[in-house]
């Protein structure tokens, strides 16, 4: 503690839970984003992660509400906030949101996606897999020219909702935290905005870590065009989102409320470590520099002639680094937002605690979770480009078989 | 020729896709109006966003508190006390604690007096959130050790002698002040405050600054120094140029350390 603040200042309500829910939902939508630029402006090159991303997306989107039923602590009583929806409450609607995106996005876009290959390796098989798979199908096997084109027709359309709703899903977690008048540090209308596009940033890093890291291993050979598109759009979404950034920032210190002087204490005492050097060092001005010098972009080539092996690990680092900065982002908000008091004199300290139900334990295990869902999902419904079944034609009567059988 | 009116045979032509999903989707739906049903208590919503029935499962509930007016038909001695000093305020039972069953069994139900220091220093202990005036003391400092009733009839818990210092009730200005510019300058330097205002602080409230030039009498640029701080130093400003249109105090709050 330092200065002057009230009583009920010195414990923060808002921890580390509260840090790892924006977190993953901007994972969420970031991995989605990608998936669909993939899909609408038909990006040949990221086609290799585009199913992978839709199941990545799903799996964080699963454990994206345990960190706010961990912290409200009553999860038994989820459901009420679906069965009295409250109009008025922006926190009180995230569940139709998040029910919203889930349902009719994420869920509707990854069957019609699978459909055909779901019927294809459930076809003429036994066994629990297979059986969970033709229920998956829901009974649709119709395998005809007519039905593949309606499958791809309507995903693509589904895709076209889902990136609004994408925004949706993240601009309304920064539209929470944007919209608290009384905190200076939040209330923002650029909250929501700056916060999609950390988390269109932080999606296309992890899909490269996750890209990189399967491949790997499954001892694939690693697709370094696919890996030059994903490091230039990391590229793209990293200027407009450190833009943003700088924008929000300039105009906070020409503003200069009376908030500024112990914002400017704060950043200079409390957040060195977590906003100076994690979020805008590590997180954002070293993965720009990089990325600007060997990433194809402005030339084909990049700026340095890099070799494949190590261009693939320094953008594996980069990515790394911008989870680090990512995450930083949202501690920075979250818990800088509680740090200052609101008489505008003095700072709190905040210390994360190892158990407990806000503690780095449960933090951890709810940000590992996403990774043990994907890994099921895999399984369930291989992403892989070889493993997609192929359809030669249903009229052949040839029997429709996978390239390579799923394992 | 117009068709009969068929929709069936229109869901029949869509995609088994659409046809398969709209069956889930609408089980889905079913399920949560279902569910709904069940879940939502009967009279949520009829009165706002909560269940009404609620205000009667809490009507029944006993009753501890007896109010207000309910002692004056016993003890109108502290209440007249009471209503004339101070504690005018306080509720009866926010000392003694509730006590409908005492108002109904006297003897039956003796009420508790809270007699220990602890218990006052829960409204007067130091605490800046309390609001500008409220009386404060540091309980450690405070005539220690002896029970406060013994000094402050709870009832009319006027001090034997009225606080000397303006920092007993402010508190939160006086510390404030004390790392402030204005730190060397007495509360009456700029506030005159009739002696009064310590007894009954309402009714005789002290002056407040009210010019540019009450603020000019230190720091414009031709005020002598002040005759009775021989040491202080006011930084000197030109009154006509200085931040015109405005009070100073709307740009340099004089108790705060940041007035500079
Ligand atoms: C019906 C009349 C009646 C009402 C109403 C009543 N009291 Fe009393 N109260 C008494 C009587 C009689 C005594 C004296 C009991 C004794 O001395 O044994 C008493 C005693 C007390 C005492 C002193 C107990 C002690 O240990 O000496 C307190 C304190 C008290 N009352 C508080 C209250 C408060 C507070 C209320 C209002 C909520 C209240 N009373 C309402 C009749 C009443
Ligand atoms: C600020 C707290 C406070 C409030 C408010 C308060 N009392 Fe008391 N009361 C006390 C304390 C402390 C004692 C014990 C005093 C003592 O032992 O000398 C006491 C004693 C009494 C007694 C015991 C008789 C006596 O004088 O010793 C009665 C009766 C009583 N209070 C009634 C009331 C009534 C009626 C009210 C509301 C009009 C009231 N009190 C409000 C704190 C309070
Ligand atoms: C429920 C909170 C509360 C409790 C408990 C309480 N008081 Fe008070 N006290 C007040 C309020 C309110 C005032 C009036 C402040 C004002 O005038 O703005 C006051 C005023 C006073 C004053 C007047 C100081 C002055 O000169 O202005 C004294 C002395 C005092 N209380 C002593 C006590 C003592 C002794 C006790 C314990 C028996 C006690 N109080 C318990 C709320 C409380
Ligand atoms: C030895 C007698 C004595 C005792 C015991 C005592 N006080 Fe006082 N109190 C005084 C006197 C005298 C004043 C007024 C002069 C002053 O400012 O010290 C006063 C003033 C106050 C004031 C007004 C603010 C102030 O600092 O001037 C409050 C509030 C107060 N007392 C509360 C309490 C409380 C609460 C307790 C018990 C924890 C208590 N007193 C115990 C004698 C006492
Ligand atoms: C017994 C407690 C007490 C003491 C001692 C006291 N005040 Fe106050 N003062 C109050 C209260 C209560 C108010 C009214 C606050 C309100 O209305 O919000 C007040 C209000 C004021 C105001 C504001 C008047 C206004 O118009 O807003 C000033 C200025 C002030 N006091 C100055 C002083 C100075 C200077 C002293 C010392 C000489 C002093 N007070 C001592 C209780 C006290
Ligand atoms: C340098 C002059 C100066 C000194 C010294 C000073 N004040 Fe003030 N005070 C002011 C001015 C100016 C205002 C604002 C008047 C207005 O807003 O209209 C004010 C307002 C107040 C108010 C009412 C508004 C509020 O903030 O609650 C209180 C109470 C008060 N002063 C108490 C004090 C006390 C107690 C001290 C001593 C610890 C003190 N002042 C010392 C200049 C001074
Ligand atoms: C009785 C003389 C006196 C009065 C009246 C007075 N001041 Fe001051 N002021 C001083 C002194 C003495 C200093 C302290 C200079 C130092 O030693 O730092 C000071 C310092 C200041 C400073 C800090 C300047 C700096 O940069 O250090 C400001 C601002 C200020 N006063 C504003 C005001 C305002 C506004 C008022 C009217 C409400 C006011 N003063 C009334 C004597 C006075
Ligand atoms: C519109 C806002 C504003 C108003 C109104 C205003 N000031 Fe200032 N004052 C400032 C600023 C900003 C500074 C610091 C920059 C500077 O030194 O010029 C300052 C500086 C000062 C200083 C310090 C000068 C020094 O040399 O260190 C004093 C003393 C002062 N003001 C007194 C006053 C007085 C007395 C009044 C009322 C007659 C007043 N101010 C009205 C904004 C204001």
């Amino acid at each position: 503690m330092q200065g002057y603040i009230y009583p009920n200042e010195f414990e923060l309500q808002w921890s580390l839970l509260i840090v790892v829910y924006p977190y993953l939902t901007g994972l969420v939508a970031g991995a989605f984003i990608l998936a669909s630029l993939a899909r609408v402006f038909n990006v040949k090159e990221v086609q290799p992660t585009y199913r992978l991303s839709l199941l990545t997306a799903l799996a964080f989107l699963i454990a994206a509400p345990l960190p706010l039923l961990g912290h409200l602590g009553h999860p038994e009583r989820a459901y009420e906030i679906l069965m009295t929806p409250n109009t008025r409450s922006a926190m009180a609607m995230f569940g139709f949101v998040y029910l919203w995106y889930l349902m009719m996005v994420l869920l509707l876009e990854i069957w019609f996606d699978y459909r055909k290959d779901l019927v294809v390796w459930s076809r003429g098989k036994t066994g629990v897999l297979a059986s969970f798979r033709r229920l998956l199908t829901l009974g649709v096997t119709d395998l005809s020219e007519d039905a593949l084109r309606f499958d791809r027709r309507a995903g693509k359309l589904i895709t076209i909702i889902g990136i609004p709703s994408a925004f949706l899903l993240h601009g309304y977690v920064g539209f929470i935290f944007g919209s608290i008048k009384a905190n200076p540090w939040w209330s923002s209308v650029l909250m929501p905005v700056v916060f999609l596009f950390s988390a269109i940033v932080s999606g296309i890093a992890l899909m490269l870590v996750i890209y990189f890291f399967s491949t790997m291993l499954r001892s694939r050979p690693v697709d370094m065009a696919c890996m030059d598109k994903l490091g230039s759009f990391l590229l793209y979404a990293l200027i407009v989102d450190f833009s943003l950034e700088m924008l929000d920032f300039t105009q906070r210190l020409y503003e200069a409320e009376e908030s500024i002087s112990i914002l400017g204490q704060m950043l200079s005492s409390r957040l060195v470590l977590s906003l100076i050097i994690l979020q805008v060092l590590i997180g954002t001005i070293v993965p720009l520099v990089t990325l600007f010098l060997v990433a194809p972009t402005v030339r084909k080539r990049g700026f340095l002639k890099v070799p494949d092996e190590f261009r693939r690990l320094l953008y594996f680092v980069v990515a790394v680094f911008i989870q680090i900065g990512i995450f930083s982002t949202r501690w920075n908000v979250v818990i800088g937002g509680q740090l200052f008091s609101k008489s505008l004199r003095g700072l709190t300290t905040f210390k994360v605690g190892l158990l407990g139900i806000e503690g780095i334990l449960v933090a951890g295990a709810i940000m590992l979770l996403p990774l043990v869902i994907l890994y099921i999902l895999v399984k369930v419904v291989p992403p892989w480009p070889d493993a997609e079944a192929v359809v030669e034609s249903e009229l052949t009567g040839a029997d429709p078989v996978p390239a390579v059988q799923p394992s | 020729m117009a068709r009969p009116f068929a929709p069936w045979r229109g869901f029949a032509a869509m995609p088994q896709q659409v046809r398969r999903l709209a069956v889930v989707i609408v089980l889905l739906v079913a399920a949560y109006f279902t569910a709904r049903h069940f879940l939502v208590p009967r009279t949520f919503g009829e009165k706002g966003h909560y269940r009404a029935a609620a205000v009667d499962s809490i009507a029944v509930l006993p009753i501890h508190y007896a109010g207000r007016e309910a002692c004056a038909m016993c003890h109108p001695a502290e209440v007249a006390k009471k209503a004339g000093s101070f504690h005018r305020g306080v509720s009866c039972e926010a000392c003694h604690g509730p006590e409908a069953a005492h108002t109904t069994d006297p003897i039956g139900h003796k009420p508790t007096a809270p007699r220990d220091r602890a218990f006052c220093v829960r409204c007067h202990a130091y605490d800046p959130a309390r609001p500008t005036g409220f009386p404060q003391i540091d309980p450690v400092l405070h005539n220690p050790v002896r029970n406060c009733f013994t000094c402050h009839n709870p009832h009319d818990p006027t001090p034997p002698r009225p606080p000397e210092t303006c920092a007993a009730c402010h508190g939160e200005i006086a510390r404030t002040k004390a790392v402030s510019p204005h730190a060397q300058l007495a509360c009456t330097e700029c506030h005159t405050a009739d002696p009064r205002h310590a007894q009954a602080p309402r009714q005789f409230l002290p002056s407040k600054p009210a010019s540019r030039e009450f603020c000019g009498r230190c720091h414009a640029s031709d005020a002598p120094p002040p005759a009775h701080l021989p040491d202080a130093r006011p930084p000197k400003v030109d009154l006509a140029t200085h931040g015109p249109r405005y009070v100073c105090w709307q740009c340099h709050y004089p108790h705060y350390p940041e007035a500079r």
